[in-house]
């Protein structure tokens, strides 16, 4: 495959840019909001080149580890990292809930002004991901990047479905 | 037909845009290979190869008793792809709401601090 599916998600922050940087690379404030609804424990953080994120999510008894190496870091423009799920001594494995999702993902944040305000742009890419793996990535970026009308509306009418 | 959905096959089969298309037919209802083959312009050997990528995914069903074989959509593993699918997009917008009020306290803490110099 000549070129790897990317997923993008933009969100602009009303925030000036040296503050939303500050959100995401201070680990006490990143730590505040990173997961959704779980706790979020962050064992190292070392945002810089070779540098690792070992980050823990906690809900109910379970347990969730990644490991995110920092591969690029311009302060205030640009983080990126290569993230996968890790086991208990931080050790890159697949994704335990769907094993050929990529196992790695080369995440790469970009910060950027837009008045007073500051759009953060991430883009998720596999790195060394087997053929079953992209096809697998690619399957669900078409989903989320919203190009995927048909499948889409498959789903909005399955979902009817199964709510009547 | 194990209860379990092997999300990843699920995905594969979803990967390409013809067996979608095919799904989308069947949300109008069950059809036979027939059928299906004729808005696609393709032989029935190729509809029913795909066919049986989507049934080994779990996303359709085909009675065996019956000779024309009518397909059917299976809703339940589509739903659970949708539900990891739905998943991941939580996770970032649960996030970045969540990033949201931690900016709002950062931005009300420097203007307290402003005020009081």
């Amino acid at each position: 495959m000549s070129e790897l599916p990317e997923y993008i998600l933009d969100r602009i922050f009303d925030a000036p840019r040296d503050m939303v940087w500050k959100a995401w690379t201070d680990p006490e404030l990143l730590a505040r909001w990173y997961g959704p609804g779980v706790e979020t424990i962050i064992h190292e953080f070392n945002p810089v080149v070779g540098g690792f994120w070992l980050n823990e999510m906690k809900w109910g008894d379970k347990s969730m580890l990644s490991t995110a190496e920092f591969t690029q870091v311009e302060e205030h423009k640009l983080l990126v990292w290569n993230h996968s799920s890790a086991d208990e001594n931080w050790n890159v494995v697949a994704n335990p809930m769907m094993p050929d999702w990529p196992t790695t993902l080369l995440t790469t944040v970009t910060f950027e002004d837009v008045g007073e305000k500051t759009k953060v742009r991430l883009v998720w890419t596999p790195v060394d991901a087997s053929e079953a793996e992209i096809t697998c990535f690619a399957g669900m970026m078409n989903k989320m990047g919203g190009g995927w009308e048909s499948g889409y509306a498959i789903m909005d009418e399955i979902f009817a479905e199964l709510q009547a | 037909m194990s209860a379990e959905p092997n999300l990843d096959a699920v995905f594969s089969a979803l990967a390409d845009p013809t067996r979608r298309a095919i799904l989308e037919r069947l949300s109008a209802g069950q059809a036979t290979v027939n059928e299906i083959a004729a808005p696609f312009e393709m032989s029935q050997p190729a509809v029913s190869r795909h066919l049986k990528v989507l049934e080994q995914a779990g996303l359709i069903e085909r009675d065996i008793d019956q000779q024309r074989r009518p397909a059917r959509l299976k809703a339940a593993h589509m739903s659970a792809a949708a539900d990891w699918l739905a998943e991941f997009e939580h996770f970032w917008t649960t996030s970045f709401n969540q990033l949201d009020d931690v900016l709002a306290g950062m931005k009300l803490a420097n203007l307290e601090d402003k005020t009081r110099e």
